[in-house]
């Protein structure tokens, strides 16, 4: 390659690193300023809707009975609807037992079970069977817009006041939103993993913090963003969902959750493309365990990223929706690209670095020249770009989730996000990987009973109310 | 509640609008020797306007010298690295994204577009009156040493940022009807 293409090179390529780094820069102002402005809504009559949790389980033996207790003790108006996803441990026989253990609950607690082989094919298809089994059981004649569909992980603990809040005016109050998601904690942010010592447990625990820094602000800032695009997207656990707008969109084979691994995300888009509004509330969350391990974070995250590239497919009706609006589809199509960017990240953004390393190689009396006269602000510069958006939400999450004011403290959280966040350039690649080789089938981070040590596992056998 | 969506179907024009787009940017990428002459041209004729020594432009050479005459002259070339050209063109990639996406908008991506280009352009020579001025003020070694790092840097970032900004609120600006 001769002189005048590199320069051309490192032209275009600053120039595509410039923008992204821009764009990027301008879309974190614009998620943060409404996340700080925010202010609590006033709580609506729950009582006013049914409320239906379906819990999906697949082995999850260590933490149903607890899970079913909390939602009966905390919700006793509300019904669970507890799936066995053909468990291969004694799942349904816990839930069984709390059926047996008062009559009470045998009304408002009810087993999906489901078998192989149509079991085990993704938590989709476990929703849509307990979506099917609630409907038939609600009967014809309900009123599918006051009945509401709660998804709750196995271990998820929703806040005591989440239905109150989620009657509000803004969110089912108002009968055009179809869905709500709820913030999501993580309910060992500060538990250190027992069974591991040293860095290891740092790093687990560390881990675990940025996963509850994530939900809390840069998640719960774009959610909150997304109230003005009309874009609000739907999570995996804390989804609240109007009957009848699962009906409106379950189509003949009654399926309102479909395939991809991004499942979530999917029902949200299907739900605004038919024209039903979706809502975001940070008054309550729902509580998760969030994951020590590093390789299975990976996984995770990989799964995230080549689910999004499968719902590129959406881009399409998105854009083709009489019921979006053009800022809202773009917002979409941005979320959508976030993967493939990071992709062209990985390429755009080592290019000048390399092609200054073979110039210092050759010429390092030039380079040292240049980069002490001046050039070593423009590494300032383009460094705080890297570094700024992600390093912000440390001291935010300091002070306005852990209330403390210990800035030095929420600074170090921010370097420590921004290279958790880098680590999303190897899982979009991960990702690529597996969607060009065609391996779409996952079993999903059901971690929870694995990485539980024997002595946090807790049996629950107990009545219930 | 339940509006169907229909594909719709994109024309003729809005295929050749896309067309034209892309050949717009492959033109700035392959022709952006001759835009840094444009550009350096322009830069020419502001700091004539502006300064009251000399000013001369090397077409050829994509370079402008200016404070001809005076105890501080000093030459710009315009390279691949400082020109406008390439910033311009993921703009122009996304538009003809966004009009093959939604045809009805096809206007006002236009639009958008030339506003964001105007902008970008007008940054990039606003980068290059800055620095004659720094020059002008600081002296040649310190004035291009903060002008062309410092504040180059700093007005291409609230440049770009301006032009971004315009390009996506004009572009999907108004109501649900596109």
């Amino acid at each position: 390659m001769n002189e005048g293409s590199v320069t051309v090179l490192l032209g275009f390529t600053q120039a595509i690193a410039l923008t992204m780094s821009v764009a990027f820069l301008v879309y974190v102002y614009v998620i943060i300023v409404p996340y700080l402005r925010h202010k609590p809504a006033p709580p609506g009559d729950a009582s006013g809707f049914d409320w239906h949790f379906l819990v999906p389980c697949r082995d999850e033996e260590a933490v149903i009975g607890d899970t079913v207790r909390y939602l009966r003790t905390t919700f006793p108006q509300a019904h669970v609807w507890v799936i066995d996803d053909d468990s291969e441990d004694r799942t349904a026989e816990v839930v069984g037992s709390l059926r047996r253990g008062h009559s009470a609950a045998r009304n408002y607690l009810h087993l999906v079970q489901r078998r192989r082989p149509t079991a085990r094919t993704g938590k989709g298809d476990a929703l849509n069977a307990a979506y099917q089994e609630l409907k038939a059981w609600v009967g014809r004649h309900a009123e599918l817009h006051r009945q509401i569909v709660v998804v709750v992980d196995a271990d998820g603990r929703p806040a005591p006041n989440c239905l109150a809040v989620c009657s509000g005016a803004a969110l089912f109050g108002d009968e055009r939103i179809g869905a709500v998601q709820i913030d999501v904690r993580m309910s060992n942010r500060g538990v250190a993993q027992s069974g591991r010592t040293g860095w290891r447990r740092w790093l687990g625990t560390m881990l675990v913090r940025m996963q509850d820094l994530e939900f809390r602000t840069a998640i719960a800032a774009i959610q909150k963003s997304r109230g003005y695009t009309g874009t609000i997207s739907m999570g995996g656990n804390g989804q609240f969902a109007r009957l009848s707008a699962l009906d409106s969109i379950a189509g003949d084979a009654a399926q309102p959750w479909r395939g991809s691994l991004l499942e979530d995300f999917e029902l949200g888009v299907h739900l605004l493309t038919e024209g039903w509004r979706t809502g975001f509330t940070m008054d309550t969350h729902v509580d998760q365990e969030g994951l020590y391990s590093l390789r299975r974070f990976l996984v995770q995250r990989t799964r995230w990223g080549q689910g999004t590239m499968q719902c590129a497919r959406y881009v399409r009706r998105i854009w083709d929706s009489q019921h979006l609006s053009t800022l809202g589809a773009a917002e979409m199509l941005y979320y959508l690209a976030q993967p493939w960017l990071q992709l062209v990240g990985t390429i755009v953004y080592p290019i000048p670095i390399i092609l200054l390393l073979a110039k210092a190689v050759a010429d390092p009396a030039w380079v040292w020249h240049w980069f002490t006269g001046g050039a070593w602000i423009l590494f300032a510069i383009y460094g705080s770009f890297w570094l700024l958006p992600f390093l912000a939400w440390g001291p935010i999450y300091q002070v306005k989730c852990l209330r403390s004011w210990n800035i030095l403290r929420g600074l170090g959280m921010g370097f420590a996000y921004a290279l958790y966040i880098y680590t999303f350039y190897i899982t979009s690649w991960r990702a690529l990987f597996r969607l060009v080789r065609g391996r779409n089938g996952w079993s999903k981070t059901f971690a929870r009973s694995i990485v539980r040590s024997a002595a946090e596992r807790r049996f629950s056998m107990g009545a219930i109310p | 509640m339940s509006v169907t969506d229909v594909a719709v179907p994109r024309p003729l024009s809005h295929r050749l609008l896309i067309g034209l787009l892309i050949a717009v940017a492959v033109g700035l990428v392959l022709g952006h020797l001759a835009y840094q002459t444009a550009e350096v041209s322009l830069a020419g004729a502001l700091l004539h306007l502006f300064s009251s020594s000399g000013v001369y432009v090397a077409a050829g050479q994509q370079t402008v010298y200016f404070g001809l005459g005076s105890a501080r002259p000093l030459g710009l070339t315009m390279t691949p690295e400082c020109t406008s050209a390439f910033l311009l063109v993921p703009l122009i990639v996304v538009g003809a994204l966004l009009i093959g996406l939604r045809p009805r908008i096809a206007g006002r991506v236009v639009l958008s577009l030339g506003v964001a280009a105007v902008v970008l352009i007008v940054v990039n020579q606003v980068r290059i009156l800055t620095m004659a001025a720094l020059v002008g003020w600081l002296g040649t070694d310190r004035g291009y040493y903060w002008g062309h790092t410092m504040v180059g840097s700093v007005v291409s970032v609230f440049g770009g940022a301006i032009a971004l900004v315009l390009f996506v609120w004009l572009a999907t600006r108004q109501g649900r009807t596109g």
